[in-house]
């Protein structure tokens, strides 16, 4: 929204700079996003009179003209009468006529904020000299029209500045109108420039015409239907006033001042009538809407019977842009008898259009439900100054007073008399809460130190109802101020005009109880840290996918929440994992020149097949990991995965265990091979973690994985657990050597590793000595068919040295028991 | 219709038998059914046509699914119990000075460290949630113009990937009841991942990361809240800061208030510089109503800001887009 700094001047005193209003405004009000010096654009410019104006020879519509600029532009030549000679093609010029001229040496308006703004000269145009031009109001960046020059309506001496007679020496305020969602009196030049008083701790008085809610419409001059109009849902429109108007002077203009404040603020200057509209929707924030009353009559079968109401299922409606869209029992509708004839609050039907031949106007001014408005807005997509004021929720109250000014202004600007009654339906009407509230809450509320009677100043500044007495503050808001429900918007409203700057800062007390960072935070931090110091890179990657990306590694999209308004397919799906997200990453990681890495993330993700909590899909946390070399290695990658989430489990003090991974039908476990791929166990607990694995061919294929390539995906939600299982696992040092034996066993090649090691601890366990188990080495020779595992033991008594014939002794029961067990011959 | 499922089943049970699944397509019984088409009534044809076209596409998916087995059939299985593969040694792991962290959840640790320290809990913000939880919760009305500022995304049963931590405010303010109740009071932030439907590029991003603060007491004020905003900022930049407020709107606070700090001089800031860090202001009565908190009894203050802008200002990073890119030529930067 642009507010006109010289507009708000009408209505209130400003006694700071530029600058420092600004300041204000944006400290105590809103946001300013730009403020804009209309007014360096116009300096050059001049009102000139056309003295002469004669065709130029040879030219079909090129006129000699003959200016009068009072003699003020110096560097210009003048003829012996001291006029200037401009050439100008417009088809309106003739002597007699108040121009915009744009001497020689200055710049066109049009052109002031491009990178290389147009500086007019003196040239020759078919032999004769042209001395800068007259302007056309799209030349003078004022509004697109440029089928002529603009002609001037003032009575001002030529020579006179262009910009001191229309008052653009202004500066213009561009708003966010975010932060005024919930203000509708702010969306009109009165209700802000009340603010921009309050703010400067003076008082503001709203004009009488405007603070007057059964307002005087001035003699009706003759006798036409006054319109019925029924609101047939009260919930659709609290209230919809109509009036007729007749006798329009199609040919007159509106003044040239206005149509240059609402050129400033962004509005098309259209005829008379609608301009009246605009120029009070700008001014007040109410907008009003002008049927053709005589088609109104037409489509409503001979009676101008305007109903409010919810769209019908299947009704089709031709707006004023030529759209014929489909109504929607949201919708609000404005009808002449059974037929919709306008979309309400945001735009006219084609059938009902003022156009030339108009003779009887009806003007509406009415309000709508906000909401519907709102619902509306998004489904034909119409963002227009209306529907913009009318989503805010303008008040009821104010039709009167604003329809009451269009008619008095449509008269003085066209001519037109009022013809009907005023039609007022008013289901929606409501009474201002009055509303108490003490000064010791203010106070307590903001953290300041006002009286009671400083509270009720700021209030009647912007003539809120306001009474103190002892501590007690008796406040009813003024009809505009639609917000004002409860206490607490009366305390916003006293701390913001005084500036919540001027608050003393103070810290909460509380007691020295340490908040500790949770649990399941500082073992995502551990985690973080361990594959970090492993030499993983952590990333962040986005919470939706494609469908292809889940098709690729096997899991169905139908188990996903999609998204139905996502930017793009590429972020259309929840993932459920997130090692395809980490596999989408490689290959380009390794285009872009990275032979060997590791990516990891912890992030979150949802399926459909896991049961609502509380009503909303379950969230679950994940570790994913991929570790890749471009280089084959000799060594399955597995290992390497293996390795790093082992290094990773020692830091966090938990013993893993891995199982064949086999058949499993869990979307995490979609991408990796079965037969290259583990379940990941803890051993303490027996709480399964996760999996850990190789990928399969197809997924290797579809994502250009190096063959080196493998990764995890693991619950940390499930570590958690398993490390609360924990019991601490420190044993007394002892004060006697060890003794370490290796033993090596010859296996078929499809045994595992694990199954020794489950044989050897089983025994080892039945030995009252403290005891370990390690790997050395796994030797397979090239026919492949055995396989040689060597493992080190190691004993240590508490009490004592043990004897070589002891260990010989341990030895030997380890030896025997594998050899039975697992078919394995000692080597 | 009958024996088009009839030669479904057929070529199905010759897809899974054969080793050369590929070849299926090539069957007699397929170049038959078109030869069929021509043949039949005009009405009948367009789903006789969309059967066999469906029969195509299920085969195909079928002769890939096989082929795959096929090819997976040759995968020499893995000791996966083993420390090592065999003939080899311990693998290493990767080269330490490799490893990097990701500036966001460095700094969005630091934050909550912060946080932490100055008594506030912290939560995890969700990445799907209701309406409700969303908006309804938080003073919104259904239709209210004020969610058109969130450019929310839905999912088809309705569910919202949050556009704001405030999703969590409402859940925050009910597991602190008790513990307000009880003469204490409520402190807790919460972070994580929020998203918009925006289009992406150097200065907007559809997912970003928030940090939202909430504060419930008897005696809270706004005082309080400036306190602890500008508390924080100062441990986080080690050093004295400015603030400046502007008002704001946001349904769920009341007064509401836009918060900016200075620039700080280690980010090059000069005085007169400021930095619009978040929205912030006293919980709305509604909000403390829809918690079943007494907002006549308790008072309660809430902010909400990006987590983003911190670190592109620390780091001097160019582009929002670096950080959801996987991208290891940035990532190493951050060794």
């Amino acid at each position: 929204m642009i507010i006109s700094v010289n507009w708000l001047k009408k209505f209130t005193d400003i006694d700071v700079s530029i600058d420092e209003l600004a300041t204000l405004i944006g400290a105590r009000l809103v946001e300013i996003e730009t403020v804009v010096d209309l007014g360096k654009k116009y300096q050059d410019v001049l009102v000139a009179q056309v003295v002469e104006c004669a065709e130029l020879e040879g030219s079909d519509h090129l006129n000699v003209t003959k200016l009068d600029d009072g003699g003020v532009w110096l560097n210009v030549e003048r003829d012996d009468n001291g006029y200037v000679q401009v050439v100008c093609g417009a088809p309106n010029v003739r002597a007699g006529i108040l121009v915009a001229w744009l001497p020689p040496q200055s710049i066109v308006p049009e052109t002031a904020d491009d990178a290389e703004p147009f500086v007019l000269g003196a040239r020759k145009l078919r032999g004769a000299m042209s001395n800068g031009m007259i302007a056309s109001a799209r030349e003078l960046a004022l509004f697109d029209e440029h089928d002529g020059i603009l002609e001037l309506d003032t009575d001002a001496a030529p020579g006179t500045k262009f910009a001191d007679v229309y008052e653009l020496n202004d500066y213009l305020l561009d708003i966010e109108n975010k932060s005024l969602t919930h203000r509708p009196d702010c969306f009109g030049i009165i209700g802000f420039a009340r603010e921009v008083a309050a703010i400067q701790g003076k008082p503001f008085h709203t004009p009488e015409w405007l603070a007057q809610l059964t307002p005087d419409f001035g003699e009706k001059q003759g006798d036409i239907m006054t319109p019925t109009v029924t609101i047939d849902d009260p919930e659709l429109s609290a209230r919809y006033q109509a009036v007729v108007l007749s006798g329009a002077d199609g040919t007159k203009k509106t003044p040239l001042y206005i149509q240059t404040y609402l050129a400033r603020v962004g509005v098309r200057p259209i005829n008379a009538v609608v301009d009246v509209t605009n120029y009070l929707m700008m001014l007040t924030g109410q907008p009003l809407h002008a049927f053709d009353y005589d088609k109104l009559v037409k489509v409503g079968g001979g009676a101008a019977d305007i109903h409010v109401r919810s769209g019908r299922v299947g009704e089709k409606l031709t707006l004023l842009d030529d759209r014929t869209i489909e109504l929607t029992p949201e919708d609000i509708v404005i009808a002449a008898g059974e037929t919709a004839i306008g979309l309400a609050g945001a735009m006219g039907g084609a059938d009902t259009e003022i156009d030339e031949s108009t003779k009887n106007i009806i003007i509406e001014s009415a309000t709508f439900s906000l909401y519907s408005l709102r619902a509306t807005q998004m489904r034909h997509g119409i963002f227009s100054e209306a529907i913009t004021r009318f989503t805010k929720g303008q008040p009821a109250e104010l039709t009167a007073p604003v329809v009451a000014d269009a008619v008095r202004l449509i008269a003085e600007w066209t001519g037109a008399t009022r013809v009907s009654d005023v039609a007022d339906s008013y289901p929606g009407k409501r009474d201002l809460p009055v509303i108490e509230l003490t000064a010791t809450q203010v106070n307590a509320t903001l953290g300041t130190t006002y009286s009671v009677e400083q509270m009720r100043e700021t209030l009647r500044n912007v003539e809120f109802d306001a009474t103190a007495s002892d501590d007690t503050l008796t406040v009813q808001a003024p009809y505009w101020r639609s917000d004002i429900h409860i206490a607490e918007d009366v305390i916003e409203e006293i701390g913001r005009i005084n500036s919540y700057d001027a608050i003393t800062l103070k810290l909460p007390h509380r007691d020295f109880t340490a908040v500790h960072p949770s649990d399941f935070d500082e073992l995502r931090t551990a985690m973080r840290k361990a594959l970090v110091r492993a030499g993983a890179s952590e990333v962040l990657t986005y919470s939706f996918i494609h469908g292809d990306i889940l098709r690729k590694v096997g899991q169905d999209p139908a188990d996903s929440y999609r998204i139905t308004n996502s930017i793009s397919p590429d972020l259309q799906y929840y993932r459920q994992s997130l090692t395809p997200s980490l596999l989408g990453l490689v290959n380009s990681n390794v285009k872009n020149g990275y032979d060997q890495f590791a990516l990891f993330e912890m992030n979150k993700v949802h399926s459909k097949t896991a049961e609502l909590v509380e009503g909303v899909p379950a969230e679950m946390h994940r570790l994913g990991f991929v570790l890749v070399n471009k280089k084959d290695q000799a060594s399955a990658p597995y290992y390497q995965a293996k390795r790093i989430l082992d290094y990773m489990a020692q830091l966090l003090g938990m013993e893993l265990s891995y199982k064949p991974l086999g058949d499993s039908n869990l979307a995490l476990s979609k991408p990796f091979e079965p037969r290259r791929s583990a379940r990941v166990v803890d051993v303490s607990s027996g709480q399964p973690l996760g999996v850990i694995g190789e990928y399969k061919k197809s997924v290797a294929r579809g994502f250009k994985l190096p063959n080196y390539a493998a990764g995890f995906e693991l619950l940390p939600e499930a570590i958690a657990i398993a490390l609360n299982h924990k019991a601490p696992a420190y044993t007394p040092l002892s004060r006697y050597p060890s003794s370490e034996r290796d033993i090596c066993f010859q296996v078929a090649h499809d045994v595992t590793y694990q199954q020794i090691i489950d044989v050897t601890r089983n025994v080892l366990d039945t030995i009252d000595i403290s005891s370990t188990v390690e790997p050395v080495d796994v030797y397979e020779p090239a026919d492949g068919t055995t396989k040689n595992i060597t493992v080190r033991l190691k004993f240590t008594a508490a009490e004592r040295t043990l004897t070589g014939d002891e260990v010989t002794d341990f030895v030997a029961r380890v030896a025997s028991e594998v050899t039975a067990k697992i078919d394995a011959k000692i080597v | 219709m009958t024996n088009i499922e009839d030669l479904r089943q057929t070529l199905f049970a010759r897809v899974s038998a054969t080793n050369e699944p590929r070849e299926i397509l090539k069957a007699a019984e397929l170049k038959q059914l078109y030869t069929v088409l021509p043949t039949l009534d005009p009405s009948e044809r367009g789903a006789y046509g969309k059967a066999v076209n469906e029969l195509k596409v299920t085969l195909e998916a079928a002769i890939v699914a096989r082929e795959n087995e096929l090819e997976d059939a040759t995968i020499e299985p893995l000791d996966v119990t083993a420390p090592w593969d065999v003939n080899s040694a311990l693998p290493a792991l990767l080269p330490t000075e490799q490893g990097t962290q990701h500036p966001l959840t460095r700094e969005l640790e630091n934050v909550i460290d912060i946080f932490t320290r100055m008594g506030f809990e912290a939560i995890e913000s969700r990445q799907i949630d209701d309406d409700e939880h969303m908006f309804g919760a938080l003073n919104f009305p259904a239709n209210h113009p004020a969610r058109d500022g969130y450019d929310t995304f839905r999912t088809e049963e309705g569910f919202i990937p949050p556009a704001h931590t405030s999703t969590m405010q409402n859940r925050i303010l009910k597991a602190g009841k008790a513990k307000l109740e009880a003469g204490g009071h409520i402190a807790a932030v919460s972070y994580g991942r929020v998203f918009r439907n925006e289009d992406v590029d150097a200065t907007h991003e559809h997912t970003f990361y928030q940090c939202e603060g909430v504060y419930v007491s008897e005696t809270a004020t706004l005082g309080e809240m400036l306190g602890t905003l500008q508390g924080f900022f100062e441990t986080y930049y080690g050093q004295k800061l400015k603030i400046k407020t502007q008002p704001g709107y946001f349904p769920f606070v009341e007064p509401g208030l836009e918060f900016a700090i200075e620039k700080p001089a280690a980010l090059g800031g000069k005085p007169g510089d400021w930095l619009e860090m978040l929205g912030c202001g006293m919980i709305h009565p509604n909000v403390l109503r829809s918690a079943d908190i007494d907002p006549e009894k308790y008072r309660g203050f809430a902010w909400g800001g990006g987590i983003e802008r911190l670190v592109m200002l620390k780091y001097g990073i160019e582009d929002l887009r670096h950080f959801e890119s996987g991208k290891l030529a940035f990532l190493r930067k951050f060794a």
